[in-house]
């Protein structure tokens, strides 16, 4: 005779969402599940033969899970996978496609300080840093992750609303020949070449060039 | 150029990868990492897979997209170009070949004669980001 089992709808939209490195599983509810349902995830490295659980991410009720510990050599490829179960039914194994935590993480924008003299201003960029698992862990800049890694910096005369756009492998910049006692505004961008990545451009540093003694 | 390339598999690597659905094998990756190939080994083991995705990889790599096969015959020819300009430097005698990059890509022969071919020649176009991420990180 026929075994007969309930067979529980698959989560949907399994996908590994990452930031700097930091290299999350989301997925969506199974449709038309309300709460109660429990998810198990596990993973596997593209080239070798096993899928390996994760303990933190078994019957648990959210959709998401951090595989950035388990993901980190971005030398390697991944893909993971997500079941979903509820009183005693369960789905099927859904996978990501295969996840290259080199390109298909997203990148943060730079951080910028600026200072200015009567008639220039001088920006530093720093880039932001990959994923680590504990503050203690030796922090690895992505500019060695990436080494063609450029900014791209603008900067505008509030009074004029003139703005200038520079491309820069240093990270830093001065910009000189600035009218004194007016404000400028800095915004910066970070962009990797190949493969090709661009941040977000970070959020306006306004700053005032000195007044003419 | 490189660039080019890069350009042209992000269009279609999740359509590629999607194809092949053998996720324990790999054919450039393992068992031995491509990173773990000795610097003055890179020019020679650069220089064979060019040749391999020329000769063996591509003209296998028909699919009923023309959109994706489009794509691919573009990857080919911005490969063809840059063989050439290795092949220049192998002519040079800049291109030496030592054990480890000849026993590399034995490895790699064998991992693609694994597979049945068709299976063989996606597979490999689908790792082409790790040739690229491979190639762009021993500049």
């Amino acid at each position: 005779s026929g075994e007969l089992y309930c067979s529980l709808l698959n989560p949907r939209n399994v996908r590994f969402e990452s930031i700097n490195m930091k290299n999350v599983l989301h997925w969506s509810a199974p449709e038309g599940t309300g709460n109660g349902v429990l998810y198990k995830v596990k993973y596997s490295i593209y080239g070798v033969g096993k899928w390996i659980r994760k303990p933190e991410c078994r019957n648990i009720n959210r959709t998401w899970c951090d595989l950035s510990s388990e993901t980190s050599d971005y030398e390697e490829q991944y893909y993971a996978s997500v079941k979903a179960f509820l009183n005693g039914m369960f789905s099927d194994w859904v996978e990501t496609t295969r996840f290259n935590p080199l390109t298909d993480t997203k990148i943060d924008p730079p951080m910028v300080s600026v200072s200015s003299t009567e008639k220039s201003i001088s920006i530093i960029l720093t880039a932001p840093e990959k994923w680590k698992r504990s503050p203690e862990e030796e922090s690895v800049s992505l500019l060695q992750v990436y080494p063609g890694l450029q900014y791209n910096v603008s900067v505008l005369n509030k009074k004029t609303k003139k703005r200038w756009f520079f491309s820069i492998s240093n990270h830093t910049l001065i910009v000189p020949r600035l009218e004194p006692g007016t404000a400028y505004c800095v915004s910066a961008q970070i962009h990797v070449t190949t493969p090709l990545l661009d941040s977000g451009f970070s959020k306006e540093h306004c700053i005032a060039t000195l007044k003419d003694k | 150029s490189v660039a080019e390339i890069r350009a042209g598999f992000a269009a279609i690597k999740a359509n590629i990868q999607a194809r092949d659905p053998i996720r324990t094998h790999s054919i450039l990756s393992h068992p031995r990492s491509l990173h773990k190939v000795k610097s003055s080994d890179r020019c020679c083991i650069t220089h064979h897979l060019f040749d391999f995705y020329v000769d063996k990889v591509f003209k296998h790599c028909k699919t009923e997209d023309s959109y994706v096969n489009r794509k691919i015959s573009s990857i080919a020819n911005s490969f063809l170009s840059v063989r050439r300009k290795l092949g220049q430097c192998h002519e040079q005698n800049q291109c030496m070949c030592g054990q480890e990059s000849t026993e590399k890509f034995k490895q790699i022969l064998a991992n693609y004669e694994g597979l049945n071919v068709t299976s063989a020649a996606m597979k490999s176009l689908g790792e082409l980001d790790i040739l690229l991420d491979w190639m762009e990180k021993s500049r």
